[in-house]
């Protein structure tokens, strides 16, 4: 029983002291990124543009093609019920409000960490095995404006972009999957959509985008800066920023649709 | 120029440095020797700011480093170089990128001064019209060469190296030997050298500290100015006063009153921590050991037949 209560004791620890080293590395990130945006000659190496299209642009196609699949999917899970009960005019509202409010966003960003975060972890969990973080120290360079600010920055304009998209590719996926196959009205379809969605429909869906892209930075990068070993530790450490950040934006998701809809 | 006063580091309950106090002279080549898991790589963190010791002080001049803050050690840090084992560069930037990243982050230059600044460090090192190649695309010596470079960048008063010629041939290591010769004697750098390589700190070390067990064993100057045939190395015996005087006149050969610590006798009388130091020897002024830590003069022995055989 001792075993059992110290085990859990010593994970409550490692979790609190992880949780809150997460929280000093996001006032440092907000700190060097106010100071980059200060300084025209830093603004300009930061090379943001290219960040924005490395994380953004080249997950696109991917988030896309999930995205009208999803569509589909939900469509076809709703038809499934709605038209034993004849009622398949419900499905343009359906699909769009899980859409919306749940999926577009949860799914994206479900993407973004997989793809982006665990990058970030295996990059900058690279660089710390070969010193360079620790050459970056030693040249007066912080680290976090050095690797984290572009990345933060890349990630909080990229993911609420891709999200937009997603939401509207997974309507276009109901929307060809409705009228072809179900034979739903086109302009039903439409005006059942335009009917129940409602502009906190779509904000609420940019606030959950910034807040998982700042799960997904900080919980990546952090892996990153914190591996303490060689070629093992990273992969250990990429393996735990894609669970740890998976579950984080679980858990942010479900509060922010209880704040927002409960 | 650099002084670290009894540094005492602790990974968990594993001593690693134990007491450790040594100078760095200004313009002068220290290197520091010193067997695997003897603590050089954490000392040589701790000289750089890198990691903070338990107790003990490192002062760069007037101004004591221990205690201060990342931000506080900055201005310290652009006032120093580091080459690290394997060059440390940043894989994602060229070779040009890489040793202009110092002189960006810190200075107000103009791009087009800053490419020929980056031109004439990696002529420095001899690596001309190198800048648009990636660090993979480069040989480890090359490697270490545009960290050298990179580590001249803001025109440093000292450059710590970590091993500089481990892993590469000894025509590259010789190279490399001969950089940092140069950048002391011509540009007056103080150079800091932690490595295995006795060969080449022999060479051209000025002073050569020995560690072992997380302790100084022995600090000196390399025996390069012996005369031919000497190997000895005296030592004077705190319980018998008797053998503490050493021949005057000292080379070459060995000295008549000093005492021949390869001798069967006085190698057991040592292992018996019958000896308390070995304080700059009288039979020779101009190498002087001074042993620091008495119950490793049998390491000691070791390190100074590899010493005396160059």
């Amino acid at each position: 029983m001792k075993t059992i209560f110290g085990y859990i004791g010593r994970a409550l620890i490692t979790f609190l002291q992880e949780l809150s080293s997460i929280y000093y590395l996001f006032l440092e990130t907000v700190a060097q990124s106010i100071v980059l945006f200060t300084d025209r000659k830093k603004l300009r190496q930061a090379r943001l543009l290219e960040h924005i299209d490395e994380i953004g642009a080249r997950s696109l196609l991917l988030v896309l093609a999930v995205s009208v699949l999803l569509g589909i999917a939900l469509t076809v899970l709703v038809s499934f019920q709605l038209k034993e009960l004849g009622a398949l005019s419900y499905i343009p509202g359906f699909v769009a409000v899980a859409v919306f409010r749940e999926m577009g966003p949860l799914i994206t960003a479900l993407i973004i960490a997989g793809r982006v975060g665990a990058a970030f972890t295996a990059r900058i969990g690279t660089m710390k095995v070969s010193e360079e973080i620790l050459a970056l120290e030693t040249m007066a360079i912080n680290p976090v404006r050095f690797l984290v600010v572009h990345r933060f920055i890349g990630l909080i304009v990229s993911l609420p972009a891709l999200t937009i998209l997603a939401d509207f590719t997974a309507l276009i996926g109901g929307f060809l999957f409705g009228s072809l196959r179900l034979g739903i009205p086109a302009d039903t379809y439409l005006r059942e959509t335009l009917d129940v969605l409602m502009f906190k429909d779509l904000y609420s869906g940019i606030v959950k985008a910034v807040v998982y892209s700042v799960v997904i930075v900080m919980v990546g990068c952090y892996r990153g800066l914190a591996v303490d070993g060689g070629a093992e530790d990273v992969g250990r450490s990429t393996m735990l920023s894609v669970v740890s950040s998976t579950l984080a934006i679980i858990v942010f998701d479900t509060v922010m649709t209880a704040a927002f809809y409960g | 120029m650099l002084t670290v006063r009894d540094i005492k580091k602790y990974y968990g309950s594993h001593k690693v440095l134990d007491g450790v106090s040594l100078r760095v002279e200004q313009k002068k080549i220290t290197y520091i020797f010193g067997t695997s898991g003897g603590g050089k790589s954490t000392l040589l963190k701790i000289l750089i700011g890198a990691l903070r010791p338990d107790s003990g002080e490192v002062c760069f001049g007037d101004t004591v480093l221990t205690g201060l803050t990342d931000r506080q050690l900055d201005p310290f840090r652009k006032r120093i170089g580091m080459l690290f084992q394997h060059g440390a560069l940043l894989n994602s930037m060229t070779v040009g990128e890489n040793v202009a990243l110092p002189i960006s982050e810190h200075t107000t230059l103009d791009d087009s001064i800053i490419k020929i600044m980056v031109k004439m460090k990696l002529d420095l090192v001899g690596l001309r019209d190198f800048e648009d190649l990636y660090p993979g695309q480069i040989s480890g010596g090359m490697q270490k060469r545009v960290a050298l470079a990179r580590a001249l960048a803001l025109d440093p008063e000292v450059v710590f190296f970590d091993e500089p010629t481990s892993g590469l041939d000894p025509i590259v290591a010789s190279v490399i030997t001969k950089l940092i010769a140069d950048l002391n004697r011509l540009l007056g750098i103080t150079c800091v050298v932690v490595t295995h390589a006795v060969e080449e700190a022999m060479k051209i070390a000025d002073k050569i500290v020995i560690l072992y067990m997380g302790k100084v064993l022995a600090e000196g100057s390399p025996p390069r100015e012996y005369g031919p045939g000497c190997s000895a190395v005296h030592y004077r015996q705190s319980r018998r006063p008797d053998l503490i005087s050493c021949d005057e006149q000292g080379l070459p050969g060995r000295p008549a009153g000093g005492v021949d610590i390869w001798s069967e006798p006085t190698v057991s009388a040592l292992n018996g921590n019958t000896v308390a130091l070995v304080q700059k020897a009288p039979c020779h002024k101009r190498c002087t050991w001074n042993i620091v830590e008495p119950k490793y003069a049998p390491v000691f022995f070791f390190w100074c037949h590899s010493l005396s055989s160059w």
